[in-house]
């Protein structure tokens, strides 16, 4: 760092700096290939790397057995027990107090129909109503409301624990500034790390699935909470000191309240993570959709798979543009003299239609339940369709050559020649990248990163999984930028992609490692492909979004000096719509991350794949230390992207 | 016109900030210039004011943005800490008080309206008109009939179920204005009541808002950046700028003798004779002949006899009782601009 | 002494029926939780047994697992028993659980497991000589993917499960090249794929297992298991090296059990420790589900109804 001096907000300099560790990185990968390079400087010896995984378990054990929290999250596993199992009641029949349920499906998609149609109108209405029906008819109620079962309870309960911190929060500055690193980990930490304490401290089965969904939807509650708070125009604050609230009034009336928006925002991302958890939860023992998703993959059923699929991401999408609605619904009042029954009509509308189903489910038992064999499950003809699609001749020769070609001239390729850069060369290119886009504080972090990633003794695993995401965001970014150039020509387009990007990111992930296995086998085509898709969703929402959001009058004056389309795509619109791409691009990266994770299924060398391995045993600080590892990569590209994001928005003077 | 103690009084009152604004006024001389302060890295929000405003008094304090007006407003009511000085409320200090008698001083003495309406906006036009009330306990029905007592004062009857985005600007403003009067407060506040309004509507609610004055004879403290608005409102004004006030004073007096350049500035294009009325010339020592005029008839009502009329001195009466005469010439001068 | 006779008499009728209550009902109310895995035969297999129990009078429930965390689990007395240990895929888990103490041995099925290279059934038209390992080797260019280039591919199972393929090709100096699938379903993937064009392949397979019921297929034979192949390199036909000989053709497939679960519920112990099923019950049982699609819970009725004579000798 003898150079430091060097490195200062002076762009000039930034690149200076940048290109000198650059230059130090391609010198040592040189006398590395020459093979003059002493291997401790190509690979951190064994015997530096510090155990960190041994010390971690003994620290582990120590607040486990020692501090007794085994016993203190034991004790609250009891009580979250006892709630799930209510609720079990309740949802599905479970043979619990208080022994009423289940509720007919009839009831649940009435009530939902009318839930809808009070924040939304007929459509939502459709949709809401429709969801259920679907997964009552295609056979799935009851895991789908084992499921839901937990849902509810871990929605709610991360939903308390996110205000509660976001409040104290935005409350304590201290407080603010000891979580915000804490949740960005969380953030990037892979689910799997999740996962194993969850078992070890609330048992496995639902309890731990709740938990470790709880944790994991908390960070955007947090943040939405503060923000919210932060945001209350100080007059409303002011009318309401001055209207002689004491400060538990001021909360409760007039912050909470006025807040509303940003707090139901934090709501909405609540539910979506909830049910992002719940393939990944079935691993622990979540029973619902996920588990027989798991247990239908397992046993080769696609179109079963498929099915629950579908029902996932109807799930999502109804609560999804219900909570949305939620927060715009704005209240309206009544005229003068409506009756009770005209305010309060959706209420009564609901209690009636599930009173009514209710009744008529003791009388025509299919109301109640749908079992098996009378269901309309396509399960087998959609396995059938599979099966005829990659027998055609056309589909399989086009996938092998795909497969040929990007296998053995470009994935492993690329691989080997990462792997061969010497560590430190690696750091060094990283740290560059760092310091021309961010600056030093970025260049700074990215090496203590990156540094503590080598320490870990994970360093190739860590090359590869990097390798991974590296190669997906670049083809992704192949096919999703034009994409998204070419959907922000027309609203019609615009919208249509949108939707497909929604259902993308809602469609639980691991359906799409079984057709990219089946198109291009147990390969990197396969993993590079399936991280693809995923990463592709945010590259073409932001590319969407930020051409659409460049002012009109900057297209307008384009279009005053004559220039032609492509003029004013490359000269106006892609440099103004840059900053939220790069947004978009952020996003990409974090998703990739998450997802070379699931990527391991297919078959890596990678994090994940030891990940994966660590999640049978009871290995805390292993995989505590592979997840970190993950995390400080994905923090590292988070930083320098959203800071180089943030100065370009800046420039623009587009804040 | 004024009792014993005025109803708020402030001395030597500033309110800086910066980081650490309490340190820096010790060490800092008083005189030191708003620039250098701010050079210092600390601004001067209020600098140095002492003020006196008296029972049923309506005081304008009128500056243009960033002139520390609604700061200074905002000291009154201490939702600012002020950072030295006192102020004193019907003869306590505020800065003393704990903050439940806080609360308590806002819950029965206070009421303020504020430029963009603070209306919550999850609340009816009845809820927010009673929200003072329900934060200090009162039950429903009381706050109801109260509520829809001040919503028909300011002439919003037959809306109290509507929420405030479905109403006009003018009228979430009458419900900021009924909100503030829902529990009979001494003193008033308002800051730039009617600065988000279109100008007929400014008209309007100007009217309207004296006529509330003259019914209700509260004590006001208005803040305005429009200085005819505080001429046609005020009956003292006090004009600030950079934190300080340049000068504090009836409006015939601001407007016949400027104290600075500043203020002078401001009354330029003001049509003097609209402004300027027989009380404010009447001078103690004179006294005139024959009938007098009326203290509150301005010069520009006056013109047809200031015109006809032969004598030198004309007597002023104010409520039936003589208070001096004035300079026939010097009306004049002002109703034909030659001042 | 007549009256300490007649008070005796009447303490032993008093307490008979008492006794008796006492040994009829001695099992807990608590529900008795079986552990659920994410393939079909033990999924059935869980709720035929779960069923069996519920005919007793025991309270029963069903919770979803990792197959190999499970283990810890039944240390704990989370879940109260497992109803399938494989000796090849989970011995090791359960040797370790074993040790650290909580559970125990409820005694092993009739059936047996095997676990080795296995191909489907239109592999062996390109390949006649199969199941021979040496024809295999013959045949690796069949085999060949763009990755591996000349060699053949043999797909193994994830590098957790431990299964030496790689060990066992440069032992027996094979021309394969190892790739580890990263799961079971992963494996079902490949194999689904390559059934399209009846494209020969050579994946990780067992036994019993449902894919039986969809691929037809055969087990690679290779040099017999010798005890010590996995540790002396002497055993086996290359002298140099481990791994060169195929896994145990006949391994044990176990049930464990809690270690309070004897003391809590006595009856359903009992029961836990009769229950035995086959190679082919097994194959029927997964058969019912993964190709009559049933749910497990009524694939189990469906079994219990067609089978009663097996099970009702395994409750007394």
């Amino acid at each position: 760092m003898a150079d430091a001096p060097y490195v200062t907000a002076n762009p000039f300099n930034r690149s200076r700096a940048a290109l000198l560790f650059l230059g130090c990185a391609v010198v040592l990968t040189m006398l590395q290939y020459a093979a003059l390079l002493p291997s401790w400087l190509h690979r951190l010896p064994e015997t530096m790397i510090p155990p960190f995984a041994a010390w971690l378990d003994v620290v582990f054990n120590f607040i486990k057995d020692d501090l007794g929290l085994l016993k203190l999250t034991r004790f609250l596993t009891s009580g979250l027990e006892n709630v799930l199992d209510a609720s079990g009641n309740i949802f599905f029949g479970k043979r619990r107090w208080p022994n009423l349920g289940p509720m007919p499906w009839t009831a649940v998609a009435g009530v939902a129909a009318v839930i809808g149609y009070y924040l939304g109108g007929w459509r939502l209405a459709a949709l809401a109503g429709g969801t259920f029906v679907w997964t009552a008819l295609i056979g799935q109620w009851k895991i789908a409301m084992e499921t839901v079962s937990v849902l509810v309870v871990a929605a709610p309960l991360a939903f308390i624990i996110g205000l509660s911190w976001g409040i104290a929060a935005w409350k304590y500055e201290w407080i603010n500034k000891a979580i915000k690193p804490v949740l960005s980990v969380l953030q990037t930490l892979p689910f799997f790390t999740y996962l194993l304490p969850a078992v070890i401290f609330f048992k496995v089965g639902p309890t731990a699935g709740a938990m470790a969904t709880i944790v994991y939807a908390i960070p955007p509650m947090i943040l939405m909470t503060t923000l919210g708070l932060q945001k209350v125009s100080p007059e409303v604050v002011e009318a309401g000191k001055m209207s002689g609230c004491s400060r538990f009034q001021m909360l409760r009336h007039v912050y909470l309240p006025s807040a509303r928006s940003d707090i139901l925002v934090g709501v909405n991302q609540v539910i979506m993570l909830c049910l992002a958890m719940v393939v990944l939860t079935a691993f622990i023992g979540m029973p619902g959709l996920g588990a027989k998703l798991l247990a239908m993959m397992g046993s080769f059923k696609l179109g079963r798979s498929f099915e629950i699929g579908i029902t996932i991401v109807l799930l999502a999408v109804t609560l999804d543009r219900m909570s949305k609605a939620w927060v715009i619904k704005q209240p309206v009042h009544f005229e003068k003299g409506t009756s009770w029954l005209n305010r309060h009509k959706t209420l009564v509308l609901a209690v009636c239609l599930f009173v009514g189903f209710t009744l008529l489910s003791k009388v025509i038992p299919l109301v109640g339940s749908i079992g098996r064999g009378q269901d309309f499950s396509q399960g087998r003809e959609l396995d059938r369709a599979i099966k005829g699609f990659l027998a055609i001749d056309g589909v399989q020769s086009v996938t092998y050559g795909i497969r040929y070609v990007l296998n053995v001239w470009v994935l492993n390729p690329f691989r080997d020649f990462m792997l061969s850069i010497p560590t430190p060369a690696v750091i060094l290119i990283i740290v560059a990248f760092a310091i021309s886009l961010g600056g030093r504080r970025e260049g700074i972090i990215a090496g203590v990163f990156f540094g503590l990633v080598a320490l870990s003794g994970w360093w190739d695993r860590s090359i590869i999984t990097l390798y991974s995401v590296l190669a997906a965001v670049s083809i992704a970014m192949l096919i999703g930028i034009p994409l998204g150039v070419w959907a922000s020509r027309s609203e019609k387009w615009s919208r249509r992609i949108l939707i497909a990007c929604d259902t993308a990111q809602t469609f639980p992930s691991f359906i799409y490692l079984i057709p990219a296995i089946m198109l291009f086998g147990i390969t990197a085509t396969a993993v590079v492909g399936s991280i693809t898709i995923f990463a592709m969703v945010p590259l073409t929402r932001y590319t969407i979004e930020g051409l659409r959001t460049v002012p009109l009058e900057m297209t307008e004056a384009a279009d005053m000096a004559g220039a032609t389309r492509m003029q004013k795509l490359m000269n106006v619109e892609l440099p103004l719509a840059l900053p939220t791409m790069a947004v978009g691009f952020n996003q990409a990266i974090m998703f990739a991350f998450f997802m070379v994770i699931i990527a391991a299924f297919i078959g890596t060398q990678d994090l994940g794949q030891e990940l994966q391995r660590t999640l049978a045993g009871t290995d805390l600080g292993k995989n505590f230390v592979l997840g970190i590892c993950v995390s400080l990569m994905a923090l590292t590209f988070d930083v320098v992207i959203m800071k180089w994001a943030t100065q370009k928005k800046q420039a623009l003077g587009l804040t | 016109m004024s009792s014993e103690i005025p109803v708020i009084s402030c001395k030597n009152v500033w309110k800086v900030f910066g980081a650490d604004p309490k340190a820096y006024l010790a060490k800092t001389p008083p005189d030191r210039s708003f620039d250098d302060m701010r050079e210092d890295g600390y601004i001067a929000g209020v600098k140095d004011v002492s003020l006196d405003v008296h029972q049923g008094e309506m005081l304008v304090i009128m500056g243009l943005s960033g002139s520390g007006k609604s700061t200074l407003v905002r000291c009154f009511s201490r939702l600012h800490e002020i950072t030295a000085g006192t102020i004193e409320v019907e003869g306590q200090d505020i800065m003393s008080l704990a903050e439940k008698d806080l609360i308590d001083l806002r819950r029965s003495k206070m009421g303020m309206v504020f430029q963009s309406f603070g209306l919550l906006p999850h609340r009816s036009v009845l809820d927010n008109v009673a929200f003072p009330l329900e934060m200090r306990g009162q039950d429903k029905h009381t706050r109801r009939e109260r509520a829809l007592e001040v919503i028909k004062l300011v002439g919003l009857e037959g809306r109290e179920d509507f929420f405030p985005r479905e109403l006009s600007g003018g009228q979430q403003q009458r419900v900021g204005i009924a909100r503030s009067l829902a529990i009979e407060p001494d003193i008033w506040f308002l800051d730039e009541p009617f600065s988000a309004l279109d100008p007929l509507i400014r008209k309007e609610m100007q009217d309207e808002f004296l006529r509330l004055q003259q019914m209700l004879n509260k004590t006001i403290v208005f803040i305005t950046h429009d200085f005819d608005e505080a001429l046609r409102l005020a009956d003292r004004i006090a004009i600030m700028k950079d934190g300080a006030i340049e000068q504090c004073d009836t409006p015939d007096k601001i407007v016949l003798r400027p104290a600075t350049e500043y203020v002078r500035k401001f009354t330029e294009d003001v049509d003097k004779s609209r402004v300027v009325r027989a009380g404010g010339l009447a001078e103690v020592s004179q006294t005139g002949e024959g009938d007098p005029v009326d203290a509150g008839l301005s010069v520009q009502k006056m013109a047809r006899m200031l015109i006809e009329d032969t004598r030198e001195f004309i007597p002023v009466i104010r409520k039936g009782k003589p208070i001096g005469a004035f300079s026939r010439a010097e009306a004049l001068d002002i109703l034909l601009g030659d001042q | 002494m007549k009256t300490m006779t007649t008070a005796l008499t009447a303490g032993i009728l008093t307490l008979a029926p008492l006794a008796a209550f006492a040994d009829t009902n001695t099992d807990s109310s608590d529900p008795i939780v079986i552990p659920i895995h994410n393939w079909s035969s033990q999924i059935v297999m869980s709720n035929v047994v779960g069923q069996i129990l519920e005919t007793q009078g025991a309270n029963v429930e069903y919770v979803t697992t990792d197959s190999q965390a499970v283990y810890e689990s039944v240390r704990l007395g989370d879940v109260t028993m497992e109803l399938e240990v494989w000796e090849g895929a989970f011995g090791a888990s359960y040797r370790a659980a074993m040790e650290k103490g909580g559970i125990v041995d409820a005694g092993n099925h009739d059936a047996v497991t095997r676990e080795d290279w296995w191909y489907p059934m239109w592999t062996k038209d390109a390949c006649p000589g199969l199941p021979s390992w040496e024809a295999l080797n013959e045949c690796a260019a069949l085999f060949a993917t763009p990755e591996t280039g000349e060699k053949g591919r043999y797909l193994d199972g994830p590098v957790d499960w431990l299964k030496h393929g790689q060990e066992r090709v440069e032992a027996l100096d094979m021309n394969f090249a190892v790739v580890n699938a990263g799961s079971a379903a992963a494996l079902w993937a490949e194999i689904g794929a390559a059934e399209a064009d009846k494209k020969p392949i050579v994946v990780f397979n067992w036994t019993p297992n449902f894919a039986e019921a969809v691929w037809p297929g055969e087990f690679v034979e290779f040099p017999e298991w010798e005890e010590g192949c996995d540790t002396d390199p002497a055993v086996g036909p290359n002298p140099d090296a481990l791994y060169d000989c195929g896994n145990p053709a006949t391994g044990y497939l176990k049930k464990a059990a809690w270690e309070g679960m004897e003391e809590k519920w006595p009856a359903a112990f009992a029961t836990l420790q009769a229950v035995s099923f086959t190679n082919p019950q097994i194959a029927e049982m997964a058969k019912l589900v993964d190709v009559d699609e049933l749910e497990p819970e009524e694939a189990a009725e469906v079994w219990l109804e067609a089978n009663p004579d097996v099970w009702a000798s395994w409750v007394k």
